[in-house]
């Protein structure tokens, strides 16, 4: 996993609940934490904050990463403004991932694993967003749109209508958008 | 108190330290980002360049590099719609749209499409035009705005912005410009447009090799001295022709073979540069004679279908197609214009020089399935108008393919005749007018068919000579006749041995070994040079005069002699008639002919007699048929007379009869009369009714 994940998880930390606290999620979880942006960690470690984080926030594993996602969302957009200005509004935001801004990730880090969503439009004009990957991170995907729909002034429901948590072989999401006319390319 | 504010000091201290390690690992994370994002856009950028000159190299046309180079670019930089130029043609200075695009799935853009289309960027004429000045790339960050875009008002309606453009450079020449438009405004991109312009280097190599693989076609094509399409590419032109009448007959076409008249003259004479010299203005002048509604000088390939293609066949001979012919006379027009352009006289190397052609015509009216036949047959028309004369046309009919058939026939025959010794000599008696004497014998060669049939030289000797058999038949003609007369001198010998005359026509006179030859001749049969007196016509003389003077005077000094045949038909070089070592002319008979009727022949006869007079000559009038003809020679001072008033010329056995019944030692007279022809008797007091035939007809003749 890139650096910058484990960068932003100590700001957003960091800034809710001060430096101390990154420094106890380390130690409960036996990290040094010497994370850098341009390096790539193992997954675990992700996964050992998150459950540390857990615990001492008193909440489940996957509101950790949810949350965390939310928070991260404005920390992204102050570090790379072009990829928001470049859109509308939630929805062609979330539909640029794969398109845009993944692909410039792996033009600074060639080999970054990201993740590949496939999404298609539910009859009612929702968004479904297919996700399957070994370390089943749906839950920071849920944070990562709701933390987008917030830049854009928007709420979106996210439903997770299969999920790899619960036995599914992956994940299906169901995002409606709340001004769901923003999105929609007849609008 | 203090230490707790020291400590608090303390930590402010290292909390600033802290944020500022912190801010710089940001700034360094970010720098390196930024170097790799840049690393990453040099690498695509090689992999373009790359993918680029792979294409380049591997290309097979000129379009499908440039087809690759639009897409390439466009994939690779983001930029939606790219099109290419080419410059129409080598040197010039505009631009023309190739039609080939790398286009955008959305938007509709056919009107800026079309405007881009159907125009010629001239020089310095918009974003193309300004790339064909500099020779460099050119970038616009908003062709809206930009007063130098034609194509302004349709890139506005097509939702373009910013556009790029970079020239494919051959050397330094401008040879194609690539423009690349964008829906976004934008400034320069230096680094792209570094890029752009190896890319543009690398495009060059594959025009540079198109135009050179052009330049080698066009070269295996062409005529390189006039420029002309060779024979490769006017057969193909010309199967083609043959091929579209054949699906469609109402079609018609003709070919036109031109060969010129005495073309060898200049180049013997005035050598090979002259003569090529000769050749392209004579190509150029052929040109002109096109038909003036499509005339057109082609150096390139020509249009198909609808024009004349004159071609260089080689040597000095050309072709010319005429398509699209509505009528044969069209055709004839352009052989009659032809000679009218050759007619003013060539200046070659400062000396005026006078061409003429023969011209054959051939027509898809024969009805041709191949374009070997039309060219085989409208080289046969241009022989026959050769034949005829020169400087005229023929148009082929199906009785010269006749006549070439009963040609190859003859010849086929004649090597056979050679093989079997067919051949056999006549001799005609040569007289001296003054004592009706036989002096000697000219050695005429029949040719004696199987099937009896005696067949004069007149029906043979013009296709001995094409197939060069008048080599071998020469060569016979001159041992056997000199073998025959060695017999008859030693047979009748006498105080001035008969001398035997033997023709050598121009090939054989040509030949490098003449002088040889005839020396091992005279060496194996043994005669006396001086009594063979070999008769060459005036235009083998002065063909190549000086050269005539030296084998003459070779031959002279083996102590062979010489007569000029048929004189005053030629043209002679009274200079060198003075130089060659020629002892004796023989008058042709067309004048001896026409001395009676024409005061003008009379004169001739007189003035050849003055002539020779004067040169020291002696004269053979040849065709003496008549008494009067005996009777006007002898006044005008004439030696000898040969023709039918004396003898026809007569078999071996028979003029041997001859040699024996006019010979004084011969007692017995015979009761044969070998010159007792019917023709000879009609045409004159028979010199035949008395005996000895030759002294007393002659005698008889003077009597009068």
């Amino acid at each position: 996993m890139k650096g910058i994940v484990f960068n932003l998880l100590e700001e957003v930390v960091t800034s809710h609940h001060g430096p101390d606290a990154w420094d106890s999620l380390l130690e409960n979880a036996g990290l040094d934490g010497a994370y850098t942006s341009l390096g790539s960690y193992p997954d675990e470690h992700m996964g050992a904050l998150v459950a540390a984080a857990a615990q001492t926030l008193g909440m489940t594993p996957f509101d950790v990463l949810r949350w965390y996602g939310q928070q991260a969302m404005p920390l992204l957009a102050a570090r790379y403004p072009g990829f928001f200005m470049a859109q509308p509004s939630t929805r062609p935001f979330v539909l640029s991932v794969n398109s845009i801004i993944h692909p410039e990730v792996r033009k600074i880090y060639p080999n970054a694993t990201c993740p590949t969503f496939d999404f298609s439009d539910a009859p009612d004009g929702a968004l479904l967003m297919g996700y399957h990957s070994p370390r089943r991170l749906c839950a920071l995907a849920q944070g990562f749109v709701e933390g987008a729909a917030a830049h854009y002034g928007e709420t979106v429901v996210f439903e997770h209508q299969l999920c790899m948590h619960r036995g599914d072989e992956k994940c299906l999401c169901r995002i409606s958008f709340s001004s769901d006319c923003s999105g929609k390319m007849s609008c | 108190m203090q230490s707790s504010t020291s400590g608090a000091e303390e930590v402010r201290r290292l909390q600033r330290r802290f944020e500022r390690e912190h801010s710089a690992r940001l700034a360094a994370e970010a720098i390196a980002e930024e170097g790799l994002r840049e690393l990453y856009a040099r690498q695509q950028q090689l992999l373009l360049l790359e993918a680029i000159a792979a294409a380049a190299n591997q290309s097979k046309s000129v379009e499908s590099a440039l087809q690759f180079a639009l897409t390439a670019v466009c994939e690779s930089t983001g930029w939606p719609l790219g099109h290419a130029y080419l410059v129409p043609s080598e040197g010039a200075k505009r631009l023309r749209s190739t039609g080939i695009w790398h286009r955008p799935q959305a938007g509709d853009m056919r009107a800026f499409f079309n405007a881009t289309e159907m125009t010629d960027f001239e020089w310095g004429a918009g974003l193309p035009g300004r790339v064909l000045v500099t020779s460099a790339p050119a970038w616009i960050a908003d062709v809206t705005a930009e007063s130098n875009f034609p194509r302004a008002h349709d890139a506005m309606k097509a939702g373009l912005k910013s556009a790029f453009a970079f020239p494919v450079l051959v050397g330094t020449d401008v040879a194609a410009v690539l423009e690349f438009f964008s829906d976004k405004a934008s400034t320069p991109d230096q680094i792209l447009l570094r890029l752009m312009s190896q890319i543009g280097t690398q495009l060059g190599r594959v025009i540079e090799r198109k135009r050179a693989e052009n330049d080698l076609l066009h070269d295996a094509s062409h005529d390189p001295l006039t420029t002309l399409p060779n024979r490769v590419l006017f057969l193909e032109l010309l199967a083609r022709a043959v091929a579209r009448n054949q699906r469609r007959p109402e079609t018609m076409f003709a070919v036109l073979f031109i060969d010129l008249d005495r073309f060898k003259v200049v180049n013997d004479s005035l050598g090979h540069h002259a003569g090529d010299h000769l050749l392209v203005e004579v190509a150029a002048r052929l040109s002109a004679s096109l038909r003036q509604s499509d005339m057109v000088a082609r150096s390139n390939a020509p249009r198909h279908g609808t024009c004349d293609t004159l071609a260089r066949l080689g040597g000095d001979e050309f072709t010319i197609l005429l398509d699209d012919l509505s009528d044969l006379s069209e055709a004839v027009g352009v052989a009659d214009r032809i000679q009218k352009t050759l007619a003013a006289p060539f200046v070659v190397e400062g000396q005026e020089f006078y061409a003429s052609a023969s011209i054959g015509i051939a027509s898809s009216k024969t009805g041709y399935t191949s374009a070997d036949a039309v060219l085989r047959d409208a080289d046969l028309a241009m022989y026959r108008a050769k034949t005829f004369g020169k400087a005229r046309y023929e148009i082929y009919d199906q009785t010269m393919h006749e006549a070439a058939i009963n040609r190859l026939t003859l010849e086929t025959n004649l090597r056979k005749a050679l093989k079997n010794e067919e051949f056999v000599l006549h001799y005609q008696p040569i007289v001296l007018l003054s004592t009706a004497e036989i002096i000697g014998f000219e050695a005429l060669v029949r040719w004696q068919k199987p099937d009896s049939d005696l067949v004069y030289p007149g029906d043979f000797i013009d296709v001995a000579e094409d197939t060069g058999l008048i080599l071998f038949i020469g060569m016979w003609v001159l041992r056997e006749a000199c073998r025959t007369m060695r017999l008859w001198q030693q047979e009748f010998p006498r105080q001035q041995p008969l001398i035997i005359s033997i023709n050598v026509s121009a090939r054989q006179f040509a030949q490098q070994d003449i002088v040889q030859q005839i020396r091992q001749i005279i060496h194996e049969t043994g005669i006396d040079p001086h009594t063979v007196k070999l008769e060459i016509t005036e235009s083998v003389t002065m063909d190549d005069a000086e050269r005539t003077v030296r084998v003459l005077s070779e031959l002279k000094e083996l102590g062979v002699r010489f007569s000029i045949d048929d004189f005053g038909t030629g043209y002679s070089s009274f200079s060198y008639l003075h130089r060659f070592p020629v002892d004796t002319l023989k008058i042709d008979r067309s004048f001896i002919s026409r001395m009676e009727q024409s005061g003008e022949s009379f004169e001739i006869v007189q003035t050849i007699m003055h002539l020779s007079r004067n040169l020291g000559m002696q004269v053979v009038a040849e065709g003496t048929e008549t008494e009067a003809h005996v009777e006007t020679l002898r006044s005008l001072g004439c030696d000898f007379g040969q023709g039918y008033f004396f003898s026809k010329p007569l078999s071996n056995a028979a003029a041997h009869d001859l040699l024996q019944a006019s010979t004084p030692m011969a007692n017995a007279p015979r009761a044969k009369r070998p010159l007792a022809t019917s023709r000879s008797a009609k045409r004159s007091a028979p010199p035949c009714a008395q005996h000895p035939v030759i002294s007393t007809g002659v005698n008889a003749a003077l009597s009068r």
